[in-house]
């Protein structure tokens, strides 16, 4: 478990990460090194150049500026939990990252890095699409803003970022309603066997709006035939157990050794029950 | 008589202070000037013929120094033995690299010898092999099938060993009785499956051999849990006279038995330091770790049991079928074995026949696994238990009760050839379910259940004969090897004692416990013992060494020397107080005249001196204050004991939490109980690994799909529950001090505990967990199959 040889690089600003990016035939990024370094050590990753941009000292923040959290590439996911912007504008965000992991891992790991990463069982996508997250990426050529729904659902363990460019922040809007949260994993802090997130928001009527995403399928999905069944409902039992059946049957779900396509679907029903009631709950108080 | 009373004592390992703050020194930690360093090219695939392999170009890359390859072994270099081998065992051993072909994924291809580990890998990708794809065979029934693809040619089939049980006891009498099935009023049969798990030591295998050319001798750092045994086993695979090989054996991060077998990693690294004259280095990453370290567990057990309406067994019969993987590793079908003559357990089962067989698979090599067997018999004969009371709407612990051996029913000698030497099962079982609060628990679950809450109650009794083992019944056995265990005591002028043992602490503090069993016996502070371990060159030959709860059998050996030091005090004493030996006694460190100990007496301190001054020897004595003795114990000792389960399942998700997990515990007088404690505490824990968690995972080609912590997951603290531990001492008839074997008890109940607790839960589905893990997947499944 021995990298192959490889480049490596610091550079300081992001001009200089992505003029390497650029340069470089076959060069990554490295942020927490969470992902990337095990791969390397399994020789599954035999990246030529490391762009090493944890010297990028102006890519570290956390920031609530007009509703919107920007959170930038080098920020820990551990410093999430504790980010008064994260727990009061996006709750959901700071609780999906008490399930990333552990401790340790979460004082090296990025969000930024999550995403270009795109586990499939990884709670960030899908809690990000949920509250209709974006990201800023840099290139040589210039930036541009991509939905995290565009970044990586559809996508296995890739995104449609291309090679040379860099996520440079994560911009998450103020959450609008109530949050809801809930996974199944094998033991505390592995990655999720399956997972859901939804935001949801009631009016005097009953659900104005609601988003759900799943995780632990073939790629983040978000579950637009759930959400359906749920707007327009009074939000009780019968509506949300409606809702979580269409999940678990729009959920792209497969077999792996810790468990069978069916049983996924299975969980995604019980889990959109409870991060729907939880959501619903929220909303109601808000 | 002796106040300083030792044995018994809380005392806390002299190992931690060392271990805890990160200042253990492993294998990996050393580093000799101009190591080079060893990485494995492994097989790919799980069965495949080799047709060539080319290495021409890794050979020569900057900084390699050597690449082995079959045809680079030297000829007289010979495989390494398997130790067990049992009357109509297939043979096979363990070669260095593949021959010819590969059996299972992660075996021994090639190696490279290079300036760093690095360049080695580097290397390993320009080796290449040109593999012809073989059908494999995963599943141990279908190995066993006609025209199953056959694994090793010389064998002729897939069948290691078919070897039955048919119900003849140590005494020779014959208690089988087919008949008793077909006219009994109840059979109940059950078809159980244990997944293929292991244990996994923190500490990866890793090897450092350092060849000196000038005294012709070749020094290895290796964390084997038998180093004599391992000294002699390479000595004569390398062709070298057995005093040119030392073992030194520094820290070892966790063994769990599978450290007990030689590996090929300890022929290839030898073979390349003797060739370069420089020291050579391998530790296996935890990939290949999981991939070529052996496994265990993994069986399909079909039972029988036959009984009368009121619940009296009249007989146990069955067949094992053990997934074995590519071929035999150092105890060969061993663990098979002990599981056919553990299974009847605590229970009067005079009527017993077990057909054990060993099939070979595409997989890693199965063998010693710290419960060696044991676990899976217990696991067989609790499950049927649970099974037989559901069938007669029996109590599961009313049925054991009135089928326990009673206690004086000792020796016990059972129906597949064990013999059990003491034990009060009755009294193990009823003080478990007084301290679960059975009736309380029972009564609460049939209220939860109304309630939607799923709750079972799990009981799980086991006999573990354990301090292995009189070595003329290893011999009667066919297992190659001594079962002694020997100590070298000595005192040193100032009268501070040093123990030498060959048994290596890979965890169970055996250091700990053999100072205080020295300081016990001597009359002396524990601190002013010190224990030598981990070299060949110093230590007693052992031919077991850390394997199968032995601290007892090591234990003695240290009593017996010491009392051979204190005869020996009392005549230089006698010489000193101007008495005659027969009016002296030994205790507390001090020889006195009876009755005049405060008037007469002579300190240890006092009487080494004049054993190293020898100005006055008696008659016939040496100089020195020190004594050898090899104890070889003159039968197994029973451990027993019985853990209660309390858990709850989760119907929707296959979810268990646990509730309350009670132990009691007979392991005889206990010479330190928070190390009985520790034992029991990880021994449950990797136990519900197996149960739960653990599994190596294969595809049908072969492919071993969990080779990461990511996919083959270990308990960590938080899916282990909080354990209550309760003694009940028996004391062995035939060992000092009574003390039976328990390092490795832990492991034997949890998985028919845990499963019993899954079954009775879910009692009203009729669900039945007959297979280990019991994944959260697989338990949804049993559960939908039940409601559908
Ligand atoms: C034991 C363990 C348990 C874990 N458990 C979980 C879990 O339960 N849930 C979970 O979601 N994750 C889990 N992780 C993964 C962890 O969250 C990682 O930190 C995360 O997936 C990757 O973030 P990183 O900053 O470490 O990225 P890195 O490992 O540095 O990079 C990952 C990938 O993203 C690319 N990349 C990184 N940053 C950028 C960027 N700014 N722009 C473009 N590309 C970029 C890299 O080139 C690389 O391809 C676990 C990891 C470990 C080791």
């Amino acid at each position: 478990m021995k990298p192959a040889a490889f480049e490596y690089h610091a550079p300081e600003s992001v001009d200089d990460a992505v003029g390497l990016l650029s340069g470089h035939e076959d060069a990554k990024v490295l942020a927490g090194g969470q992902s990337l370094v095990p791969m390397m050590s399994f020789r599954l990753a035999r990246p030529a150049g490391i762009v090493d941009i944890n010297g990028i000292s102006d890519l570290d923040y956390i920031r609530c500026e007009d509703g919107v959290v920007r959170i930038g590439a080098t920020a820990r996911q551990s410093a999430l939990e504790e980010s008064g912007e994260v727990t009061g504008c996006a709750p959901l965000l700071a609780e999906a990252t008490g399930h990333v992991g552990h401790r340790a891992i979460r004082n090296r790991g990025t969000l930024a890095g999550s995403l270009a990463h795109n586990d499939p069982a990884s709670e960030y996508p899908a809690v990000l699409m949920a509250l209709g997250a974006s990201v800023t990426a840099v290139s040589s050529g210039g930036s541009r803003v991509l939905s995290v729904e565009d970044l990586a659902g559809g996508h296995f363990l890739s995104t449609a970022l291309g090679s040379d460019e860099l996520i440079t922040e994560v911009s998450v809007p103020a959450q609008s309603g109530g949050h809801g949260f809930a996974e199944f994993s094998r033991r505390h802090g592995d990655f999720a066997v399956a997972g859901v997130a939804a935001v949801v928001s009631m009016n005097g009527s009953g659900v104005e709006s609601a988003s759900i995403a799943a995780f632990g399928g073939t790629s983040p999905a978000r579950l637009d035939e759930a959400e359906t069944a749920l707007v327009g409902s009074d939000g009780g039992s019968s509506a949300v157990a409606e809702a979580a059946a269409r999940a678990a049957s729009q959920f792209p779900a497969t077999d792996d050794i810790h468990g069978s396509a069916d049983y996924r679907r299975a969980l995604i029903d019980v889990l959109t029950r409870q991060a729907l009631q939880q959501a619903i709950a929220g909303a109601q108080e808000v | 008589m002796t106040t300083t009373e030792w044995i018994g004592a809380r005392a806390p390992r002299r190992e931690d202070p060392a271990l805890i703050r990160g200042r253990g020194r492993y294998v990996a930690d050393i580093n000799l000037p101009g190591t080079l360093h060893m990485a494995i090219l492994r097989s790919p695939m799980g069965h495949a013929s080799i047709n060539s392999i080319d290495a021409s170009e890794a050979r020569t890359m900057d900084g390699v120094h050597m690449v082995i390859t079959p045809d680079d072994i030297p000829d007289h270099i010979t495989q390494f033995p398997v130790v067990w081998r049992l009357p109509g065992q297939k043979d096979s051993g363990i070669p260095a690299l593949a021959e010819g072909k590969v059996r299972y994924v992660g075996e021994p291809v090639a190696a490279v010898v290079a300036d760093s580990r690095y360049a080695a890998e580097d290397a390993l990708d320009a080796i290449d092999v040109d593999y012809e794809t073989l059908d494999p065979v995963t599943d141990p029934e279908a190995a066993l099938e006609e025209g199953a693809p056959v694994i090793n040619e010389d064998w002729g089939d897939n069948v290691a060993i078919h070897h039955v049980f048919a119900g003849y006891n140590a005494l020779g009498e014959c208690h089988y009785d087919a008949e008793a099935f077909d006219n009994a009023e109840v059979t109940v049969r059950g078809r159980l499956k244990i997944g293929r798990h292991s244990g996994i030591p923190l500490e990866t295998r890793g090897i450092v051999a350092d060849w000196d050319e000038i005294h012709g001798r070749l020094t290895v750092h290796s964390e084997s849990q038998v180093a004599h045994l391992f000294r002699t086993e390479l000595a004569a695979s390398l062709g070298l006279p057995e005093t040119a090989v030392r073992v030194l054996t520094p820290n070892m991060g966790g063994g769990f038995g599978n450290k007990w077998d030689r590996y090929p990693e300890d022929l290839l690294v030898s073979i390349a330091s003797m060739e370069l004259g420089r020291p050579v280095k391998w530790i296996a990453d935890r990939r290949e770790g999981l991939m070529s370290t052996v496994h265990g567990r993994a069986q399909v057990q079909e039972w029988e049991m036959a009984l009368q309406s009121d619940g009296t067994i009249l007989g146990l019969r069955g067949k094992v079928i053990n997934d074995l993987g590519a071929h035999l590793h150092s105890v060969g079908i061993g663990p098979a074995w002990v599981t056919g003559a553990a299974a009847p357990n605590q229970y009067k089962i005079a009527n017993y026949y077990c057909n054990v067989i060993a099939a070979a698979t595409n997989k890693t090599p199965a063998s010693t696994f710290r419960g060696f067997g044991g676990p899976e018999g217990i696991f067989g004969a609790e499950r049927m238990m649970d099974k037989a009371a559901k069938r007669l709407g029996m109590d599961p612990a009313e049925i054991r009760r009135k089928n326990m051996i009673q206690p004086d029913q000792f020796p016990w000698f059972n129906a597949a050839g064990a013999v059990y030497d003491s034990g009060n099962f009755p009294a193990c079982l009823e003080k478990a379910l007084e301290a679960a609060d059975y009736d309380r628990v029972r009564a609460e679950q049939k209220e939860l259940r109304e309630q939607g809450v799923y709750r079972g109650i799990g009981i799980s009794s086991y006999i573990h004969v354990s301090g292995f083992g009189p070595s003329p019944i290893l011999g009667y056995l066919s297992y190659y090897t001594g079962g002694y265990e020997g100590s070298t005591v000595k005192v040193d002028p100032n009268g501070k004692a040093t123990v030498y043992t060959g048994m290596i602490p890979m965890g169970q503090g055996t250091e700990t416990t053999l100072a205080q069993v020295a300081a016990h016996h001597l009359g002396i502070d524990m601190a002013d013992v010190r224990v030598v371990w981990g070299d060949t060159d110093q230590t007693p030959y052992t031919g077991f060494g850390s394997a199968g709860s032995r601290s007892n059998v090591a234990a003695v050996a240290v009593i017996r020397a010491v009392e051979e030091i204190k005869a020996k005090a009392v005549r230089i004493g006698a010489g000193m107080l101007e008495a005659d030996a027969e009016d002296l006694e030994y205790a507390d460190g001090m020889v006195s005249v009876k009755g005049a100990e405060e008037m007469r007496s002579v300190s240890l301190a006092q009487v080494a001196q004049q054993a190293y001054w020898a100005h006055a020897l008696p008659e016939g004595d040496q100089p020195f204050l020190e004594a050898t003795y090899v104890y070889d114990p003159p039968n197994f000792t029973t451990a027993s004991g019985c853990h209660v389960v309390v858990l709850d399942v989760d119907t929707n998700t296959g979810r268990i939490t646990f509730r309350n997990y009670v132990i009691v515990d007979d392991c005889g007088p206990v010479i330190n109980p928070l190390l009985v404690e520790g034992q029991i505490h990880g021994g449950v824990a990797q136990a519900l690994g197996g149960a739960l968690l653990e599994e190596f995972v294969y595809d049908d080609e072969g492919q071993l799909l969990t080779t990461s912590f990511m996919d083959y997951l270990l308990p960590s603290f938080t899916d282990v529950p909080d354990m209550e531990i309760h003694h009940v001492v028996t004391p062995s008839p035939h060992t000092d001090g009574g003390f039976k074997g328990m390092g490795e008890a832990g492991t034997f109940p949890p998985g028919a505990a845990v499963a019993n607790a899954v079954t009775d839960a879910l009692s009203h589905l009729g669900v039945e967990a007959d297979e280990l893990p019991i994944t959260p997947s697989r338990l949804w499944s049993l559960i939908q199959e039940a409601t559908r």
